[in-house]
């Protein structure tokens, strides 16, 4: 394996913690009904992914999809260009494209795709600093999704044009049982199956609500029936005996037997040790109860990226690579736009330009938007994720039992993530590192071998002989890479949750949602409520094309519907 | 500012499309298009990447800087919070490309810095007088000197590279000479608001 340079800095530095936020019931004194109510959903989870689940942005449900039924631009050919080939620009190239308009795309980037990427042998992976060629073996089904892994059913947009351009998905396991929950201060640093975790904390939590019940320990006393019926939940719940204790159960996994011979179930887990190892945060154990990480979780076939190639199939007019954007320049009557490709700077002049350049890029663009459309774009603060994908020369989770799914460590890795693809094939490539926000920088500061020993090193106390299995890999810092340098915008502090109803986003969301002198919309996951979501970009892409409508409309004295 | 060219001096007109078009500007080498990604077109600096202005930045400072950082001289300090963001873009550079790309940074061209930091320029111009015996009396710099040009780079980053030299994440490595001259010379402003100050003054001087 590869030689850890000077690490003294990363490994005596402990990334910020970000995910032990104590809980609300965990700051309360007084147990009241309600209080019991929420116990119950933090036993299940709900309340503790209820938190994660804003760290990644989640707000609201989007709402259903809006047809679009755009006005063909008939023969004055409007011309549009979208700047970015990311979800949000291709969408927009897509619709308006078969509206009938002349739509030019301008990509910065060798690829299109943006954040939605999947690599596969011979890749560039270009990290400013590090470019790296993935080095997987020259098989299709051995391939990253260095972003987007995981869509959900009731990610309407995703769903609708994975319909639409005909990119067949699959099941994808995200919680699995059989996985683990890894502490290395806990259990002598055993990983424990997620199985025993969620069955034992569930039990213990139960059996003390069990008792809780007839000792009026709420502020009203509840009536006998009420008690009654409580403990049966409790007890189903929990999987209590009888007298209500909880002494392990078959929900843990079984310790053998079962089958043939008779089953014997694990002792519980010592409790202190596994709330110690604070087992609700993060995305561990309870990563299902996120709304949008709930079962069952769909990812594309050969890789998420099919939908980016199915839209380049699909969009007529080629797509301008290598060709970062210069200059905007807001006229009365067009945009302009400078862009520099192949050595040479040109420009392009539009009725419409639909821009998903990072915000965080704007204000290093020279334009003449107007001042306050730029002060918003400057308040947009960018996120940051990271991922290590280890190709393995054989799947080894599998003799474990493991059929996908998370195993979560309290390491700076946080996750492992086996592949729900190519089950039983000899190979397969493993998330094996996935770092929120501040915690990137721990793995930005180190070289990409650098990264892939510490993955390894962390690998090997989940899964002894781990490094050994390490064929090939790659890391992915999203705020290191070349024309995007982050992932997931806010208004505040850089930290979506932290960004709720923040003042920021009151002044600008609305402004920057709205075209800059009619002509100039911004796009992007960064313009929704779900950033960090494909959906929250789709979902920007059809604001702006309903608005777009409106405004072509009216010019004709028309009134869109709807 | 509707227009990107109402009321700017003749000097500026860079800015307007038809300079843009008439290539009166360099085009980053496709190797090199990265720096403009953190430091903006034209290197005209990028606040919220904390990548300062670079525009026309004399070749050999910039040199000694991207050494600095490829020897680890530069940016690798545990308090450095955004040195850390460079240094591994200078240490991907052979020296002939860092010879190539002092050139590319030399001939990039943008309006100055706008002011952020509002302190007090006054103040600053009498603390400026130590400042002077090497940076020179209008901030040009002393390349005998290895003092740079203070003209060029945003007053935010000029106050973050002097509380740098204060704190020691800058100019404390023993092979850092230039730095530790610098460092000694920053003793003299005792608190941020003589750092605010000086540096308000030094953007007086920028449009001299
Ligand atoms: C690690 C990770 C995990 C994720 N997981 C999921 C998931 O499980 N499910 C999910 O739905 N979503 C996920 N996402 C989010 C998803 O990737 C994004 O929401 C979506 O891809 C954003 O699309 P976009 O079009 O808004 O922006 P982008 O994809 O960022 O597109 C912006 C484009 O602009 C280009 N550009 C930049 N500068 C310039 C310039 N100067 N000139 C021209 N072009 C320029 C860029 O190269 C890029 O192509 C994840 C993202 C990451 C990084
Ligand atoms: C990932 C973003 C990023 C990229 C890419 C990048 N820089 Fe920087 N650069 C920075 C930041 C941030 C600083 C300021 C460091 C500090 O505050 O000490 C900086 C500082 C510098 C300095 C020091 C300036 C001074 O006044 O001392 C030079 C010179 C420089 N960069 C040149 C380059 C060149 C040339 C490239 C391309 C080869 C490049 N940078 C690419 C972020 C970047
Ligand atoms: C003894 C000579 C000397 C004096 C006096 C001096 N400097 Fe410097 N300064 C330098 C040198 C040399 C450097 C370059 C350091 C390096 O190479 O990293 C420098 C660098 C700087 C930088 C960093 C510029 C950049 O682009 O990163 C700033 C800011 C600065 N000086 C401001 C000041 C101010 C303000 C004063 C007065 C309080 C001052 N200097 C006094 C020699 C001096």
């Amino acid at each position: 394996m590869h030689r850890v340079r000077n690490l003294s800095w990363a490994t005596g530095t402990k990334p910020p913690d970000i995910k032990n936020r104590p809980l609300p019931f965990m700051t309360e004194k007084n147990l009241t009904r309600r209080h019991f109510l929420n116990l119950v959903g933090a036993a299940g989870g709900t309340s503790a992914i209820y938190n994660t689940s804003l760290a990644l942005g989640l707000m609201q449900e989007t709402g259903p999809v809006a047809t679009l039924d755009l006005k063909q631009a008939g023969r004055q050919r409007k011309k549009v260009a979208v700047l970015g080939a990311g979800i949000a620009g291709l969408t927009v190239a897509y619709e308006l494209e078969r509206a009938g308009y002349d739509v030019t795309i301008i990509e910065a980037s060798h690829r299109i795709g943006g954040r939605n990427m999947t690599v596969r042998h011979g890749d560039i992976i270009d990290e400013m600093g590090h470019k790296q060629v993935c080095n997987f073996d020259d098989d299709p089904e051995l391939y990253f999704n260095c972003g987007p892994a995981r869509i959900p059913g009731h990610h309407r947009r995703v769903m609708h044009y994975c319909k639409e351009l005909n990119v067949p998905l699959q099941i994808k396991a995200n919680f699995s049982r059989p996985a683990y929950r890894h502490d290395p201060d806990k259990f002598d640093g055993k990983p424990v199956t997620v199985a025993r975790y969620v069955a034992d904390s569930r039990g213990f939590l139960s059996e003390l609500l069990y008792k809780a019940v007839d000792q009026n320990a709420f502020d009203e006393p509840l009536s006998p029936e009420d008690v009654d019926r409580i403990r049966a939940y409790v007890r189903g719940f929990g999987a209590l005996n009888r007298d209500g204790r909880y002494t392990g159960s078959e929900r843990g996994g079984r310790k053998s037997g079962g089958f043939i011979t008779p089953a014997k179930t694990f002792e519980p887990l010592d409790i202190e040790s596994l709330l110690d190892s604070q087992f609700w945060t993060g995305f561990g154990a309870f990563t299902s109860e996120n709304p949008d990480w709930g079962e069952p979780l769909m990812e594309i076939k050969g890789g998420n990226d099919g939908i980016i190639h199915a839209f380049a199939r699909e969009i007529s007019k080629p797509i301008i690579l290598n060709a970062p954007v210069q200059a905007i320049d807001l006229k009365d009557d067009s945009v302009n736009v400078v862009y520099n490709h192949k050595g040479k700077r040109e420009q392009i002049s539009a009725d419409f330009v639909f821009n998903s350049i990072p915000t965080h890029f704007m204000p290093g663009i020279p334009n003449n938007l107007p001042e306050d459309y730029q002060a918003g774009l400057a308040a947009l603060t960018p996120g940051n994720f990271f991922k290590i994908g280890l190709q393995m020369r054989e799947r080894f989770w599998e003799k474990e039992g493991i059929y996908g799914g998370i195993t979560s460590t309290n390491q700076p890795i946080n996750q492992i993530w086996y592949p729900s693809h190519g089950i039983h094939s000899q190979k397969g490539v493993v998330l094996s590192a996935y770092a929120f926000f501040a915690q990137c920088e721990f793995f930005e500061k180190m070289t990409p071998a650098e990264r892939i020993s510490f993955a390894a090193e962390c690998g090997e106390k989940v899964h002894p002989g781990y490094t050994d299995y390490i064929e090939a890999g790659v890391s992915v810092p999203w705020g290191r890479m070349n024309h995007m340098m982050g992932c997931g915008t806010s208004w505040s502090s850089g930290l979506p949750w932290e960004d709720g109803n923040s003042q920021l986003r009151e002044q600008y969301y609305s402004l920057l949602q709205q075209p800059a002198g009619g002509r100039h919309f911004m796009i992007g996951d960064q313009i929704s409520y779900h950033s960090s979501w494909q959906e929250g970009a789709f979902g920007s892409a059809e604001f702006a094309l309903l608005e777009l409508d409106r405004r072509v409309r009216a010019e004709s004295g028309e009134a869109r519907k709807g | 500012m509707r227009r990107l060219m109402s009321g700017l001096p003749v000097a500026l007109l860079w800015l307007s499309l038809n300079a843009f078009a008439a290539d009166e500007l360099p085009v980053a080498a496709e190797e090199f298009v990265y720096c403009t990604v953190c430091h903006g077109v034209q290197l005209m600096g990028n606040q919220i990447i904390k990548a300062p202005r670079l525009s026309g930045m004399e070749p050999w400072y910039v040199e000694k800087q991207l050494h600095n950082f490829k020897k680890e001289i530069r940016g690798l300090h545990g308090d450095d919070a955004f040195g850390y963001e460079m240094q591994p873009m200078a240490a991907a550079l052979t020296d002939e490309q860092i010879g190539e790309v002092a050139v590319f940074v030399n001939a990039t061209r943008s309006r100055p810095a706008t002011p952020t930091i509002g302190g007090d320029a006054e103040k600053g111009k009498a603390l400026y007088t130590t400042c002077a015996a090497c940076h020179g009396s209008n901030g040009e710099g002393n390349e005998a000197l290895g003092s740079p040009d203070l003209r060029i780079a945003n007053d935010w980053y000029l106050v973050t590279q002097l509380n740098n030299f204060r704190s020691g994440s800058r100019g404390s490595h023993p092979a850092d000479i230039n730095g530790m001259q610098m460092r000694a010379s920053v003793q003299l402003l005792n608190d941020d608001e003589a750092i605010r100050d000086v540096v308000s003054y030094i953007t007086t001087l920028r449009n001299q």
